[in-house]
């Protein structure tokens, strides 16, 4: 559908002048007061003068504003005829000319020229048609109507009519069909994603032997080397621990590495990040609750499990505040190095010498309470208390409670002995209050 | 090598010393180099499959599990660190991890009420709840794994097996065989009594006592003294088939 002068393709508008677009092409740009002249000398296509120049994803359309005559009309030209975008040589003499655009299309090789007399972003328009221009946006919907065209039916149609203009009928009969087309497509990939899984494999178990290897390396290598091999030394040894980490090998700490680069950096990072929910849980907070706050604040990229406990047994070898730290049931914890056993002790002891508590005991959500720190920890506290002999345990249908530990002051000679001092007497004073 | 003697001798043998200490070390250069260009070609071959069946992973659970199998089968494990390749270039471990999270969540929520030990099929049923809006299904394997994963943080994340049931504890709480007997005979009709321990189980009836006390104690058993005939029943809300717990959307 060549237009008069032989070059610009016709545009279809609608009856308001904006151009109608194809499926898929998105509009880019509008500039207005346009001109589209040809460079060649004779000129190979009548020029278009003053009109609105609209950039798509997949074309240049030029339509002529109401003002001029209706001799000219709607032009476009796709940008898969454009062989080349001549750069804009900025010079003193073009900024006295209106901005211009040159580009070379096919068919021949005709050059043409776009002159801007408007006021317009030109800037913006010349990024812009570079971006579709190189964006080749058409290219990807030919290969998908060629595909279309070869499958038959089975393609989803856009909106109720097909590409040849006739209304689809798309029913039940498409639907089973397109059901039928993706479980066999389905059964296909799934064929082949085993077969790859079993290459996949078998190189893995390749890498698996090559791991071990490394990893005797890493244990036997001597510690003891003199020399500038040191720092090689070790920086293999980090190497290899991350080459193993990558494979999905995972090898412990040892004394003398210190893991992976990676294990490293993630050690760091959560030492400034544990600060504050450290704060909030009284100075002791569990690995688990760990964690779970800090995968949750990371959002993606999330850590493993594995991944935090290297991190912080890595922390032993680091200048941090905290640390990892075991206790006899199992249960894992992150404490301020300042946190003591000995700071908690003492605030126990005062909790349990109360008048209050001497009578009644403390269970471990009392303790939480006053101690300001998770249950489950204040548990811990208790039981170690009572390991250490600060503390008596009472199991009665009430639950567990512990009491101060009396025991020590008893004189075994004299069991009925009051001493001074101590707090057998006030055990006494505080006890005998209830009978009064 | 002939062997000469004297000072000349002494110093053509630390010579030759020396020459071997390079060569070995040449070799393990060389050693090292083939690693890395074996690693590279791995890690290739791993990407290609990424690209390929990256998808299939994620959308499929049965593919997903026979993936795991044969990773433990090789040796390697898969959601051993974030910067491994396959969590890396399969992002299963972004979905594992967060299944973790989620675990943790719904254990956290649910422990006042059962004391830390939840059926895995109610732990996957809030699990199902909370990620509607997420495309990817969650299996019972997948919990398993990630539940697997929590292990190392030492809260006492573990799934034992109580008769046909798989309960899944979240303290650190240990529990002997007594204690598994007593959950196992309380999954017909979510409770038990004194006697009926006794009688199905041929103890006395202080080992009972002793065993339904501690499980109280923990919280995984609540006790129901209100009944007509007298008798006083202990509940686990973990085996129960009757309770349902509602959980709330956030």
């Amino acid at each position: 559908m060549a237009s008069e002068n032989g070059f610009f393709t016709n545009a279809e508008v609608t009856t308001s002048g904006r151009p109608v677009l194809r499926r898929n092409e998105v509009e880019c740009f509008l500039l207005s007061s346009v001109d589209l002249d040809s460079e060649d000398d004779p000129p190979r296509f009548t020029a278009l003068r003053s009109g609105n120049l609209i950039l798509t994803t997949h074309r240049l359309i030029w339509i002529p504003s109401q003002s001029t005559n209706a001799s000219s009309l709607p032009s476009s030209l796709p940008l898969s005829a454009i062989t080349q975008i001549f750069s804009h040589k900025k010079s003193i003499k073009s900024m006295f000319h209106s901005p211009r655009i040159r580009f070379q299309a096919d068919p021949g090789s005709v050059v043409v020229t776009v002159v801007f007399r408007g006021k317009g972003d030109f800037d913006g328009f010349l990024t812009k048609f570079w971006e579709c221009w190189r964006g080749r946006a058409w290219e990807g919907e030919d290969k998908s109507e060629s595909e279309t065209s070869m499958s038959g039916g089975g393609a989803v149609a856009q909106g109720l009519y097909g590409n040849d203009g006739t209304v689809r009928m798309v029913g039940l009969a498409g639907i089973l069909r397109k059901e039928q087309e993706q479980w066999e497509s389905t059964d296909k990939s799934l064929q082949d994603a085993f077969q790859d899984l079993n290459a996949l494999m078998s190189k893995a178990k390749e890498m698996v032997s090559l791991a071990e290897k490394m990893r005797q390396k890493l244990l036997s290598a001597p510690s003891s080397q003199n020399g500038s091999g040191d720092d090689e030394e070790m920086g293999s040894k980090e190497e290899m621990q991350q080459w193993m980490l990558s494979v999905g090998i995972i090898s412990p700490v040892t004394k003398e590495s210190a893991g992976a680069l990676y294990h490293q950096e993630l050690s760091r990072q959560l030492a400034d990040f544990v600060k504050i929910p450290l704060e909030q849980a009284g100075g002791m907070i569990s690995l688990t609750d760990m964690y779970y706050h800090f995968n949750r604040a990371r959002g993606t990229e999330l850590i493993s499990p594995d991944d935090l406990w290297q991190a912080c047994t890595l922390w032993e070898k680091f200048d941090v505040p905290v640390m990892l730290r075991k206790f006899d049931s199992g249960v894992k914890v992150i404490q301020n190095k300042s946190h003591s056993d000995e700071e908690v002790m003492s605030r126990i002891r005062m909790l349990v010498t109360k008048t209050e508590t001497l009578r009644t005991g403390v269970t471990a959500s009392d303790a939480a309470l006053t101690l300001k720190i998770a249950p489950a920890m204040a548990k811990e506290h208790l039981l170690s208390a009572e390991t250490k002999g600060l503390l008596c345990r009472d199991m009665s249908p009430d639950g567990l409670r512990f009491y101060f530990n009396l025991f020590p002051e008893f004189d075994l000679t004299n069991l009925h002995l009051v001493k001074d001092f101590g707090e057998y007497a006030e055990w006494i004073k505080a006890t005998s209050l209830v009978s009064v | 090598m002939r062997r000469r003697p004297g000072i000349g001798g002494l110093q053509k043998a630390a010579a030759a010393r020396d020459q071997y200490r390079l060569l070995g070390e040449n070799v393990a250069k060389l050693r090292t180099d083939m690693m890395k260009e074996q690693l590279a070609t791995f890690k290739s071959q791993l990407e290609e499959f990424a690209r390929k069946h990256k998808n299939d992973i994620r959308k499929n659970p049965a593919f997903r599990a026979q993936f795991h199998e044969m990773c433990a089968k090789v040796g390697v494990d898969p959601l051993a660190s974030n910067k491994g390749f396959w969590a890396e270039l399969l992002g299963i471990g972004d979905f594992y991890y967060e299944l973790g999270v989620q675990i943790i969540e719904v254990c956290m929520l649910t422990r006042s009420l059962n004391g830390g030990l939840i059926s895995l099929q109610e732990l996957c049923n809030h699990l199902r709840q909370r990620r509607k809006k997420d495309r990817e299904a969650v299996t019972e394997d997948d919990c398993l794994r990630a539940i697997s994963k929590l292990k190392v943080l030492g809260s006492g994340f573990e799934v034992i097996t109580i008769g046909k049931k798989k309960l899944v504890r979240s303290v650190p709480t240990e529990l002997n065989k007594d204690h598994n007997q007593i959950l196992e005979l309380a999954q017909g009709q979510g409770f038990v009594t004194v006697e009926e321990v006794q009688r199905r189980l041929l103890w006395t009836s202080g080992r009972v006592i002793d065993a339904l006390e501690t499980l109280l104690e923990e919280g995984l058993a609540m006790i129901d003294n209100g009944n007509k005939d007298g008798k006083c029943q202990y509940w686990f809300p973990c085996v129960s088939s009757v309770y349902s717990f509602v959980g709330s959307d956030t």
